[in-house]
């Protein structure tokens, strides 16, 4: 017998596939580069949205979204590695998952802030750092990029591993939101807070990570007046 | 004896002094004239694509002029044998492959000359969205040179 019971919100699921689909085509922007760095730049600025929104949402969304429902802890560690966890969200080493991933794509766009490509392109926080320094994360920058892939790799060989050998797809949950379990273990967990998706709440997410994508790609310079009275630039100096 | 000896270690310090002045000396010019376009990049950058509405004919012309200029310079003259080592304004970036890499260096290379002499070109149009697409392509042609030999730091 299993019943179906609703496990990711759909802000977590678009959360998800959207943040997939941006790191995937940041790579491919920042590889052919010219014209499109400025488009990497920008979907840098997106994928800080969205991991600021991510954050908020952890504690703010439903239940399986919730930091508090999945953090590693270390008992929930210790009780996983013997096999006696029991769960129907992230189990402990898919929390730890999600943090390497979180992380290091935060490492991305923090350093990605203050990167320039010495051709063309600066990062909107560029210039509260010496060239050095930002040269230096722009380094870092492409050095990180290898671990973000190493725990992508990682993250789809696991989904891959639990189709074939646990016999569990991750894949449909996270497109419908739904998901079978046997009701064996729907009633010997403890009952989880049942914390629904609450719109307020989405909504003042939403609210947050957009004021912080305005602000990082320069709405408040825009508010200064003197920034506003843009003039023709002068022609080439006379000598 | 003691005379000639002196003269020979003068001799062979001025020597070595001439051998490494030339190697500094091309890694300086280099990165001179790499710091140089940079500046005109960022001029035609700022008035095409940041901020189309300061645009001024004139000044990008100049600056797309500028940087053809450098890439007709010769530059592949300044990079003389062992110059993978060695301080101009600082430590140099270039990668020592860079010498079993000539074939490829050579091909990006002319990519960034056709590039540069072709947005000169259509910077004197001063048609804005042809700048910007051939801005572009001088932008993946710097790119080009720049993941092949270029050390990050």
């Amino acid at each position: 017998m299993k019943v179906t019971i609703h496990i990711w919100d759909l802000p977590h699921r678009l959360f998800h596939w959207l943040l997939a689909v941006s790191v995937a085509a940041s790579y491919i922007t920042a590889t052919i580069g010219g014209a499109l760095i400025d488009w990497h730049g920008r979907l840098g600025i997106f994928i800080l949205g969205l991991l600021v929104f991510r954050i908020l949402w952890g504690f703010m969304g439903s239940t399986h979204s919730r930091f508090s429902t999945f953090f590693p802890t270390f008992s929930r560690l210790t009780a996983y590695l013997k096999g006696s966890w029991q769960g129907i969200g992230h189990n402990p080493l898919g929390a730890l998952s999600v943090i390497a991933l979180l992380g290091t794509v935060a490492i991305q766009v923090g350093t990605g802030l203050f990167a320039n490509d010495d051709i063309a392109f600066e990062g909107p926080f560029f210039d509260f750092v010496d060239k050095s320094f930002s040269n230096k994360l722009t380094s870092w920058h492409s050095t990180t990029f290898y671990v973000l892939l190493a725990f992508v790799v990682l993250h789809i060989v696991a989904i891959v591993f639990y189709r074939w050998v646990k016999k569990t797809n991750l894949v449909t949950p996270m497109l419908t939101g739904k998901k079978e379990i046997p009701v064996v273990l729907a009633e010997s967990i403890a009952p989880l807070p049942d914390k629904g998706f609450n719109a307020l709440r989405f909504i003042l997410s939403l609210i947050i990570s957009c004021t912080v994508v305005w602000g990082v790609s320069g709405g408040l310079s825009q508010l200064s007046p003197a920034q506003a009275a843009q003039q023709t630039a002068p022609p080439p100096s006379s000598f | 004896m003691k005379k000639k000896l002196t003269l020979a270690i003068l001799l062979a310090a001025t020597g070595t002094a001439a051998i490494a002045g030339p190697v500094e000396e091309q890694i300086r010019f280099r990165q001179s004239a790499y710091s140089f376009a940079a500046w005109n990049v960022q001029k035609i950058k700022s008035q095409v694509v940041d901020h189309p509405e300061t645009f001024n004919k004139d000044s990008v012309a100049a600056a797309a002029n500028a940087i053809a200029a450098v890439a007709n310079s010769g530059l592949g003259a300044l990079y003389g044998e062992g110059t993978d080592q060695g301080i101009g304004w600082k430590q140099t970036r270039l990668k020592p492959e860079f010498f079993q890499k000539k074939a490829e260096v050579t091909v990006a290379a002319n990519t960034f000359n056709e590039a540069a002499n072709e947005l000169a070109k259509v910077a004197a149009t001063g048609d804005v969205n042809l700048i910007k697409t051939q801005f572009g392509k001088v932008g993946e042609s710097c790119k080009g040179c720049h993941d092949l030999i270029r050390i990050k730091e």
